[in-house]
């Protein structure tokens, strides 16, 4: 069988919760690998909850917020974008390959681009395998 | 505290989950989870029986959380905790598994679906653990409304609300009310003068105690939240004191300089001191400061002499007002699509070819023409093609359907028939006539003889290649029905033209933080059970800002939007966001970080103490301030830290 | 009553080639209208997309091998249907499964590309003789660009002077450029068109081996039709180099200088926009601005140019069927172009200068209007 790579989700609630809904509504298939849990806003992801759930087992991890210049709450995702550029940095130190970390944004009306982009990182998490802290560990010597 | 007891109730949804996730495996492993006193499986949790449901597990076995997997909390989130709360537990203290719109629906794979449930609801479980009950905070509604747009929707939604007897601000950006409305002839499908019925309307407002007209002004800036938003209006200056303007209209006659009547399309001219059109409400004219002779060389002012009231005031400044109010309505409208791009349809290059808001002009009594459908020439045409679905449904330019078009053209032919003698074309792909009456319109234009010719045009020239088609428009393409391809000489051509969303609704949504669907009009919270609401608490949409549409629709939208307004007013008190931050100032450290981060300002640094603070009225709960606390001070309610951590741990097992 | 039943087989590749996009077809007919074979006879390609949806498609008649795939209704699809790409799976259909019939004058062309690599029949030996005089050199690892003329100014001895005017400005101009062996054969850009895939394939990997092998980096084309699959179609199949219309280069040479255009040309001359490079690849002011820069020359314009430029009739492999007097494309645009009062078309293609000049020759135009390639031209006026 092949691998299944569990991937945790981030999504806000205004704009990517409402697009995954609306992938769901609309019927679209998309890779069911992608696990989400709800947050008011793409602002309050703190890098924690992203190490964490390496920690506890996540292939993979994908946050989604609205797109920029469209925050329910004016800039949260702005402040987004410069928290997780910094945690981009970090995750080689951590033994976390980049492309296992996603930032995306889809609007309450991306039904479509949810799930291309839930496909696309799927696949790619499933290119990488599972994240195993000991392998990278050895890959980083 | 007390010993956590927790209820599951798996929703079978009918067969919108159960046909693909096995509800009955998911129920048992659900009793696996730590803290589950109950797991049960009902066809629709959401119905009356799924909920006593609840209630009776709640009183017998002393529940006191509940996880419910069924749709999305963005459905039914608030019914079940009402439910909840019926049975005396705290509402806060529930938890959704979208087992749905995230499981069952987006894939067809039994085994994956059903495992991915279990995580979901393991992860709902795990997070409910540590709800917290929470507080509802209820703060008073301002019963004043901001309405943006002074079109029919605009102008029903604010009489709705003022004959209420609560105030209504106003604000359009054009000098006179009326919107696209008042520059139409005729209304389909009953052909009501559409001035006759709109005027009534826009004289009301204009004299209504309870309205507070502003026109020729643009909102520029929104603060606050539901029930105490904040605006400031940008009142440009007419030039004109509008107190002592008595509308006498001998400014407009006086003055020699002239420019493209923007009413009518660029088709006639207007003054440099002008109303736009005659029953213009206000009936006070603006200068144009862009065409007055005293504007450009200091000299004229013959509106200055003339004026025996004195109200020209050339000193005049834009005036920045301020108001506050607990809603707000935007009803922007629809811009006209602009044809020049399909060079092919040869609008712009020849006489004769028209959009459909240039021929409504046309066709208007007080318009270019006084009413005569003619040539650029004078005389009448002997013949006329509308072409339909111009810039609608064709992914090169809008892919969705105007709605509209179909009809107008039908209102179009009508029109021609009964003022000339021509022949009528109509060239469609597919005739939408969806509404009341106006599939009997549609009969009534075949029985007055009008072609109906089934293709896309392909080109309109004026390239002839016989003697019938000199100095004609020859409209060319496939009659689909023939099979053939055909060429119709004809001397008018009318394009049926889009519409499409203000080429400034970008802004105007960013300036209300709502958002525009794919095909840029607004989005509305739910496109069939809240057509109406926004995203965004205390704004509305209506009319054809939120999507194309005939006057009827508009103004039901509009008395919809009205509605609900008044229905928060009626209220008189919103309540808070409960799930908010909290700073516990023992840890605070005083850094300020969180003070410049928050988007409502709703956090403030209490000098005495060396401590931040928030305003629990003010806080919408983005957590944002929480995730960038060094000092880790900050409780996101709902979305604490544990929350989290233990949700990550329930979807991963 | 006539009874539906689909060809299964043959629909499914038509399917699949035609994609997504050719369910979405909703029957509007612009494509019909816009169909420049509808100016000289019927071609009603909105039926056919509906024939190909319902696999009701019949592969014994003509209309199978009428497109010109000159993309003019592609280009303005509502629903964006890749029509051209339709029109090749039904012929690739027939071509493949036996199904219907390949016009003679076809099959004798596809069986000169798949034996000798070339569609005109000649020896492959032979391919780069036109350039025996001109002292150019053979394509080596290091030569900056590849000079690939195309089979019909190849081999044609009436249009060898495209590839002739050509080497000739190179030369003038020292640039460092080269032809390929022998080896080389047809692109195969029209022969895939006209359905035959496989021997598209064969021909397109024997390029992409030969001119990898030899470390091309850059490759300069006369035709349009090299241009289009060299640049969009070779690099999925693993031939990745910069391609270059001849139009493209030599415009940036005069841009930067080092082309000077000093003799005069006073002519009026009017340019025909090749399918392929404009509507195809959006070249439309390259080969303007060469003409433009020609002293004393005047540039006219057809009354459908650019975008709405009427197609000379060879494509989508028509440059080897017969089409009848009457029925020539090249024929109406030659008579515009006499009523503008054009003393030369102007062209960019080797199809097109085939058409034309056979237009321009059995009108009895030839005293009136002569047929020129911009590097022709070029060369004159350097």
């Amino acid at each position: 069988m092949s691998f299944e790579p569990k991937i945790v989700g981030f999504l806000c609630n205004w704009c990517s919760y409402r697009g995954a809904d609306l992938a769901g509504t609309a019927r679209m298939k998309c890779a069911p690998n992608v696990r989400i849990i709800r947050v008011m806003c793409s602002g309050r992801v703190e890098p924690a909850f992203i190490v964490k759930a390496f920690q506890l087992g996540a292939d993979g991890v994908l946050v989604l917020g609205c797109h920029p210049g469209d925050c329910h709450y004016a800039e949260g995702n702005y402040k987004t974008i410069r928290r997780m550029s910094l945690l981009q940095k970090m995750l080689p130190q951590l033994g976390i390959e980049t492309d296992r970390v996603r930032l995306d944004w889809v609007s309450a009306s991306e039904g479509d681009r949810f799930v291309s982009i839930v496909d696309d990182m799927t696949e790619k998490v499933r290119a990488l395998g599972p994240f195993t802290k000991n392998s990278d560990e050895e890959k980083h010597g | 505290m007390e010993e956590v007891k927790i209820g599951i109730y798996v929703c079978h949804c009918g067969l919108n989950i159960a046909d693909i996730v096995d509800v009955e495996e998911v129920t048992k492993y659900a009793t696996t989870l730590p803290a589950v006193v109950v797991s049960r499986n009902y066809k629709f949790m959401c119905s009356d029986p799924g909920q006593n449901m609840i209630k009776e597990d709640i009183k017998e076995l002393g529940l006191n959380r509940v996880v419910v997997a069924s749709c999305s909390p963005l459905m039914h989130e608030p019914t079940f905790r009402r439910t909840i709360q019926e049975a005396g537990v705290n509402p806060y203290l529930f938890e959704m598994a979208n087992i749905r719109e995230h499981c069952s629906w987006i894939t067809e794979d039994h085994k994956a679906a059903t495992e991915k449930a279990k995580a979901l609801v393991s992860a709902a479980v795990r997070r409910v653990y540590y709800h917290q009950p929470l507080e509802i905070k209820e703060v008073p509604v301002n019963p004043n409304t901001l309405i943006i747009g002074g079109g029919i929707a605009g102008i029903q939604a604010a009489l709705e609300i003022a004959d209420s007897e609560h105030k209504v601000y106003l604000v359009e950006r054009d000098p006179s009310i009326g919107g696209h409305m008042i520059q139409f002839d005729k209304t389909f499908p009953t052909l009501d003068c559409s001035a006759c019925i709109l005027t009534p309307k826009m004289t009301s407002v204009g004299m209504h105690p309870y309205i507070e007209l502003m026109t020729y002004s643009e909102v520029e800036e929104i603060s606050g939240f539901v029930g105490s938003f904040k605006a400031r209006i940008r009142k440009k200056a007419r030039y004109v004191d509008e107190d002592k303007c008595n509308g006498c209209g001998v400014c407009v006659t006086k003055c020699p300089w002239k420019a493209n009547s923007e009413f009518d399309l660029g088709l006639s001219e207007r003054k440099a001191i002008y109303t736009p059109f005659a029953q213009a409400v206000p009936n006070i004219p603006v200068i144009d400061t862009e065409h007055c002779a005293y504007f450009l060389k200091e000299k004229c002012r013959a509106c200055e002499k003339f004026c025996e009231l004195g109200a020209i005031d050339f000193e005049q400044v834009d005036q920045i007002v301020e108001v506050e109010v607990g809603n707000i309505i935007v009803t922007t409208g629809y811009d006209s699509f602009d044809p020049t791009p399909i060079t092919q349809y040869g609008y712009g290059k020849f006489d004769n070819v028209y959009t459909g808001l240039e021929f409504e002009r046309i066709c208007n009594a007080v318009g270019p023409t006084s009413g005569k459908i003619v040539l650029k020439d004078g005389s009448e045409p002997k013949s006329v093609a509308i072409l339909h679905c111009v810039g609608s449904r064709d992914e090169n330019y809008h892919e969705y359907c105007s709605r509209v078009c179909c009809m107008y053209a039908l209102k179009y032919s009508h029109l021609i028939k009964e003022r000339t003698d021509a022949e009528v074309y109509q060239m469609y792909i597919d005739m939408r006539c969806f509404g009341k009456g106006y599939e009997e319109f549609y009969k009534r234009l075949s029985e007055e003889g009008v072609n109906f010719i089934r293709g896309k045009v392909a080109e309109v020239t004026d390239r002839a290649i016989n003697e019938d088609e000199q100095g004609k428009l020859i409209v060319c393409g496939e009659d689909t029905l023939l099979c053939k391809t055909i060429r119709v000489p004809v001397d008018m051509v009318i394009l049926a033209t889009a519409l499409e969303p203000r080429s400034d609704a970008a802004e105007v949504a960013k300036l209300l933080t709502i958002t525009q669907s794919a095909d840029g009009f607004f989005l509305e919270r739910h496109p069939k059970l809240d057509p109406v609401a926004t995203m965004t608490d205390g704004v509305f949409i209506a009319g054809c800002c939120q999507g194309p549409k005939d006057i009827p629709d508009a103004v039901a939208q509009a008395s919809a939007a009205a509605t609900r307004v008044l229905a928060l007013i009626s209220k008189g008190r919103v309540e808070l966001e409960a799930a908010t931050a909290v700073i516990d100032e023992e840890k605070c450290s005083g850094c300020r970080i969180c003070n410049l981060l928050c988007p409502y300002s709703a956090i403030s640094f209490i000098e005495d103490e060396k401590v931040s603070r928030i305003n629990e009225a003010l806080c919408k709960g983005c957590g944002t301030c929480v995730a960038a606390c060094p000092s880790a001070a900050i409780t996101h309610r709902q979305f604490t830290m544990e929350e989290i951590t233990a949700e990550i741990e329930g979807v991963l097992v | 009553m006539e009874v539906l039943s689909p060809y299964k087989e043959a629909t499914d590749v038509i399917l699949e080639a035609g994609g997504e996009p050719l369910k979405l077809c909703y029957q509007c007919g612009l494509c019909t209208g816009i169909c420049p074979w509808n100016l000289v006879r019927s071609f009603l390609v909105r039926r056919i997309m509906h024939e190909a949806q319902l696999g009701a498609i019949d592969f014994g008649g003509e209309d199978v091998w009428t497109c010109v795939t000159c993309r003019a209704c592609v280009q303005r699809c509502p629903r964006g249907v890749e029509i051209i790409n339709v029109m090749r799976a039904m012929r690739r259909a027939v071509a493949s499964l036996g199904i219907g019939v390949v016009p003679d004058a076809l099959r004798i062309s596809a069986k000169n590309i798949a034996g000798v690599g070339n569609p005109l029949g000649e020896e492959a030996e032979k391919r780069n003789d036109w350039a025996k005089d001109l002292k150019v050199k053979n394509f080596a690892s290091g030569t900056e660009i590849l000079y690939f003329p195309c089979c019909v100014p190849s081999y044609d001895p009436d249009v060898k002077t495209v590839a002739r005017s050509t080497a000739t400005i190179f030369n003038k101009l020292k640039i460092d450029y080269g032809l390929i062996g022998t080896e080389a054969k047809c692109c195969g850009e029209a022969i895939r068109k006209a359905g035959y895939e496989d021997t598209f394939q064969s021909l397109a990997q024997n390029n992409i081996n030969l001119f990898t092998s030899n470390g091309v980096k850059t490759v300069v084309v006369s035709s349009p039709h090299c241009y289009h699959t060299f640049k969009n179609e070779y690099p999925e199949l693993g031939g990745k180099f910069e391609v270059i219309h001849i139009t493209q280069y030599l415009a940036s040479l005069i841009e930067q200088g080092k082309l000077k255009l000093s003799k005069e040309i006073n002519k009026k001359v009017i340019y025909s926009d090749p399918c392929y490079l404009g509507r195809h690849n959006d070249v439309y002011d390259e080969p303007r601005e060469i003409l433009q820069s020609i002293p004393g020359l005047e540039l006219i314009e057809f009354p459908d140019a650019r975008e709405n430029g009427l197609c000379c009739g060879g494509g989508g492999g028509r440059i080897w069927m017969d089409t009848p007097k009457g029925e020539r494309f090249s024929d109406i645009r030659v008579e515009q172009a006499v009523e503008k009062g054009a003393d030369i078309i102007a062209v960019a293609c080797p199809y097109c200068v085939l058409n034309y000049r056979d237009s321009v020759l059995s009108m009895g135009k030839a005293e009136t209007i002569q047929v020129k390639d911009i590097s022709e031209l070029v060369a004159e006026a350097i």
